[in-house]
């Protein structure tokens, strides 16, 4: 009678009981990822949501409701002079830079897989900056660049060279603050694009070498393009990190002089906490999270962040 | 001849770059040891210290301005969100890593997402959602956001870990008759320590630098975080004495310098996977 038995029962069967729980495993999913879901749910959606909320309102931090005002928030935001300023150096930092790190991560990950003796310590020390808290790096910096008395501007004079008004100029205080943004995250770039380097098929370089392919040509035709999901993950990072970055102006410029080094992530910061206009904050946080949800679905996928192609 | 030459070039290189990456820290090392009037008259400073000076700059610090008490209060949040954080996210690792189940990558990418969020397009609602319910200047205030924050970081280190953990190691415990939760706990986790020490270590040092959601939700001098607290002390906005600044600084970087000391051969890792702040 074995064989009238219907073939489709038969995997189901207590024999197989690693199939069997991989086919119904919905209540171990919900017991192992309900807490994390739920938590996210309570604790960054719904905040996420509220603040939409609050950007349709004029709530000020004075009255405890603030009444429907729709999209007027916006609409002044369109308006203002202060948030397209901001954007306009926002998109200046983030562009700048994320270019320069860019280059120079991984002009530094190509240098050091020369492996130089002694070079394992150095690359260990360059972690160290992007571990820092924003706020002292703007102070070390502050200290660093001081018109009276920084060393920076003391050793420029030695060797005969003009130093610029770092941080009380408008031109300039924005090409600080990235360049401070590129002391401390090129080591980011840097890091992602040597791991990448380490795990590159030799036998593609030694086959261009019996070729008889240049130093350049192997560079340019060869290593870069292999490079490339690496680098391009690295920058996509870092421009949505630099994008929302708002510690280092805090504690570099506090948005000055002039509004220079206001970003967007500032703006919104100053009219939430010193104007205490909390729907008009909102409005412009939201403003960057639409910009952040735009770009990231052009950008993520052309790389798809996923866990396969992370490098 | 060329070569030794490209060589010694590259050696300059080299000890350049250490230069740009260690010579910020050196001068705040060597201003936290000068009185405010030295730091203004010897341009460069001179490396000879005053061991009385010193003391008395970091005992300011430590003590009067009350860095010892925002380093408790650090500790606290830190410790206690960093453990939260990874009690929930490791199971949540563990089912991207391992169950078959429908909408696993969608469920995954949109927990990742909220890596991205900007802290200011949430710290308003978070203030105002802890103040409403009675935890506004308290630990829960900090460290129930602070859980949310640190999520997706850790879900997705800790997914990498698992990835790299052969399945058949599961598999065969599943045979013995473990249950699912029963392998996690008793078979994956301690082959996974090594994860979430470096996620454990991730979580904790973006607690230790966050200052927006602090800056909102705290508002007694007793309950700031070091870094609400330097922030105050050596604030942009007004003229700040040079010294103390420059001791605030290092004491706030002690810990982290300290922390990438004892996880330099893991950090790389969390990087990798994509993680820092």
């Amino acid at each position: 009678m074995a064989g009238a038995v219907p073939q489709t029962t038969a995997p189901a069967g207590p024999t197989t009981p690693v199939a069997a729980r991989r086919l119904v495993p919905e209540r171990d999913v919900a017991l192992l990822l309900g807490p994390c879901v739920l938590y996210l749910i309570a604790f960054s959606l719904f905040p996420l949501l509220y603040s939409l909320y609050i950007s349709f309102t004029d709530l000020r931090a004075a009255d405890s409701t603030g009444s429907f005002i729709g999209l007027g928030n916006y609409a002044e935001l369109l308006s203002d002079e202060f948030f397209w300023n901001a954007t306009f150096n926002t998109a200046v930092m983030v562009g700048a830079a994320v270019s320069i790190q860019v280059i120079l991560g991984t002009a530094l990950a190509l240098f050091f897989n020369l492996h130089l003796r002694g070079s394992w310590f150095v690359r260990g020390a360059l972690i160290l900056p992007m571990l820092l808290t924003p706020i002292v790096v703007g102070v070390m910096w502050r200290a660093l660049l001081n018109p009276d008395w920084g060393i920076v501007n003391w050793g420029m004079e030695l060797v005969g060279v003009d130093p610029p008004n770092w941080l009380g100029s408008t031109e300039w205080a924005i090409r600080t603050l990235i360049l401070v943004d590129v002391w401390q995250w090129t080591p980011f770039v840097f890091l992602i694009v040597f791991a990448r380097l380490q795990v590159l098929p030799r036998d593609v370089f030694e086959a261009a070498q019996v070729d008889g392919a240049g130093r350049l040509g192997m560079l340019s035709r060869i290593t870069l393009p292999l490079l490339m999901p690496a680098i391009t993950f690295a920058a996509i990072f870092r421009a949505i990190d630099a994008f929302r970055s708002f510690d280092l102006v805090y504690g570099l410029s506090y948005g000055g002089p002039a509004r220079a080094t206001t970003t967007l992530s500032f703006l919104a910061f100053q009219n939430g906490f010193q104007f205490q206009n909390y729907g008009y904050a909102a409005a412009t946080a939201y403003v960057m999270v639409i910009m952040l949800i735009v770009a990231t679905t052009v950008l993520l996928r052309r790389i798809a962040v996923r866990r396969t192609d992370a490098p | 001849m060329i070569r030794r030459l490209e060589r010694g070039a590259a050696y300059v290189l080299l000890a350049v770059i250490a230069i740009l990456g260690f010579a910020p820290f050196i001068y705040l090392l060597v201003l936290s040891g000068k009185r405010r009037i030295q730091i203004l008259a010897e341009v460069p400073p001179s490396l000879d210290f005053d061991w009385e000076v010193v003391a008395r700059n970091y005992s300011e610090v430590i003590q009067s301005q009350g860095m010892l008490g925002f380093a408790l209060n650090s500790a606290i949040v830190v410790g206690t969100a960093t453990i939260i954080s990874l009690v929930i996210a490791v199971p949540a690792a563990y089912a991207f890593s391992r169950l078959r189940f429908r909408g696993s990558n969608t469920w995954a990418s949109t927990i990742l997402s909220f890596r991205f969020m900007p802290p200011v397009a949430v710290a308003i609602p978070i203030f105002l959602m802890v103040r409403s319910v009675g935890l506004g200047n308290s630990y829960p205030g900090l460290i129930l956001p602070y859980v949310a924050f640190t999520l997706p970081l850790i879900v997705w280190i800790m997914i990498g870990f698992f990835d790299e953990i052969p399945r058949e190691i599961d598999d065969a415990a599943l045979v013995d008759g473990c249950g699912r939760v029963e392998v996690l706990w008793r078979v994956l986790l301690p082959l996974a320590r090594p994860g979430m020490i470096v996620a454990a270590i991730f979580g904790a040092i973006f607690i230790w630098n966050e200052f927006l959601v602090a800056l909102y939700v705290v508002n007694s001098r007793g309950l700031q975080t070091v870094t609400l607290g330097a922030a105050t002390l050596v604030s942009a906005q007004r003229p700040i004495d040079w010294n103390i600044a420059a001791t605030v600084g290092i004491v706030t970087v002690i810990p982290i310098f300290l922390f990438s000391l004892f996880i330099q051969r893991y950090i790389v890792r969390g990087i990798t996977s994509g993680a820092v702040r």
